[in-house]
């Protein structure tokens, strides 16, 4: 599965990609895809089972699964508050 | 190929727009420019005494407008802030001092490149390793931290200011500065400026237009899709400039520029490396304060408080070179960013 992470801050994304590619997962950081955010945001694509919500840093903002071309799930919204 | 779509539209669009407003009155090679036009609105508030660059430029007022009309209407009007505010402010100011040491935004540099302008290109070369400077911050830990929700009122704040400035400018335009020569004097009619303004604020809000993630997304993540946004504004502008026969190739005697290789390359490399830090360039900061960003609000009160300065105490530049205490402030802005770079970082 490939999911996207979206994170209130650039440094919350490499963190997150970081501590995923410790634990053996395939991550990548790129620009939010812009049909998930009006903002230019960083965040994570990564390949793992499960959406591993634990190893990404408490300034997530969201993780959607990805369904396909442009084409995505939400999974768990972070706080905004 | 669709992902490069909005970005492109969006260039050709703001670069024609910035050769036809010249052509109707905008000084040359300044059609658009966010950071002279937000000088411009900071004297024709009489916030600075210089009295050839004051006039309540219409395109800023209409990108916010635009910004925020087309984000409700989205449905991607947010209200978020708290990240940082202070530091945004000094931010703001430190990037509008070293876009007035070089005469212009990222967005203003790459039109004086299209209308054949070299000192521009010095410029490019300091702004890309201005951003450089701050994507080595990005990677080692830096962060303003995060910003949370705010309410509906704080997000339409800057909007709200627009609007009413824009009434004010309609209705009593006397309580308003408006120069007499230089610059300021020089400007499109009203209604076309605006309509300008409201549809670079629409484009650019769609399809996320930044001057700085073109070069900063290209190095860290070798995505290149604002990089062609870049190049769009570069290509229409050109195309214009040669049709027209406007098109100057030179050091020389460009308009409203300076030939001072060094203070072109350093005030740009000041703009890239803050840039970075705040997130997004000028054009960018505006539009985001258009759909509720009150970071990039207070941002944008930075840059007019940062183009109040610079012509209060000489820090900005001139058609003959670096103004009397412009040297100065650049070393006074590296020093700043590099304090914030460095105590903004994330210590394990």
């Amino acid at each position: 599965m490939r999911y996207i992470g979206t994170f209130y801050t650039h440094l919350a994304a490499l963190k997150s990609a970081r501590a995923l590619g410790r634990e053996g997962h395939i991550a990548r950081l790129m620009p939010v895809p812009r049909k998930l955010s009006a903002s230019c945001g960083t965040c994570v694509s990564y390949e793992a089972e499960e959406p591993c919500l634990q190893l990404l840093d408490a300034d997530m903002e969201a993780v959607y699964r990805v369904l396909g071309e442009d084409d995505y799930s939400l999974i768990r919204r972070g706080e905004d508050k | 190929m669709k992902k490069y779509l909005s970005v492109v539209i969006t260039g050709l669009v703001i670069g024609a727009l910035a050769v036809l407003l010249s052509v109707l009155g905008n000084p040359a090679n300044m059609g658009f420019c966010t950071a002279c036009f937000l000088r411009d609105i900071a004297g024709a508030l009489k916030l600075h005494a210089s009295d050839k660059t004051q006039f309540m430029r219409p395109e800023i007022l209409g990108m916010i407008i635009g910004a925020c009309g087309i984000a409700l209407v989205k449905k991607e009007f947010r209200p978020m802030g708290g990240s940082a505010p202070a530091t945004r402010f000094l931010l703001g100011m430190t990037v509008m001092i070293g876009a007035l040491v070089f005469l212009g935004c990222p967005l203003r540099m790459v039109i004086r490149l299209g209308g054949g302008d070299l000192n521009a290109l010095v410029g490019l070369v300091g702004f890309a390793a201005g951003v450089l400077v701050g994507v080595l911050a990005l990677n080692n830990g830096f962060s303003l931290k995060r910003a949370y929700a705010q309410s509906r009122l704080e997000g339409l704040m800057l909007p709200i200011v627009a609007v009413v400035l824009l009434i004010g400018t309609v209705i009593v335009p006397q309580l308003f500065n408006a120069s007499a020569e230089g610059p300021g004097s020089m400007h499109a009619p009203l209604l076309i400026a605006l309509a300008a303004g409201l549809l670079v604020g629409v484009l650019a809000q769609r399809s996320r237009m930044c001057m700085v993630a073109g070069i900063r997304d290209s190095v860290m993540f070798k995505d290149f899709k604002m990089l062609w946004g870049f190049v769009a504004i570069f290509v229409a502008v050109l195309v214009g400039n040669l049709i027209l026969g406007k098109f100057k190739f030179g050091f020389a005697e460009q308009p409203i520029a300076h030939t001072d290789g060094v203070w072109n390359f350093l005030g740009m490399a000041i703009v890239g490396w803050g840039s970075v830090l705040l997130g997004g360039c000028p054009l960018r900061q505006v539009v985001l304060a258009g759909e509720g960003s009150s970071d990039s609000g207070i941002t944008v009160l930075g840059f007019v408080a940062g183009a109040a300065v610079s012509h209060n105490f000489a820090l900005a530049s001139s058609g003959t070179g670096a103004g009397a205490n412009g040297p100065a402030a650049v070393v006074v802005c590296i020093v700043i960013l590099a304090l914030i770079s460095v105590f903004n970082r994330e210590r394990k």
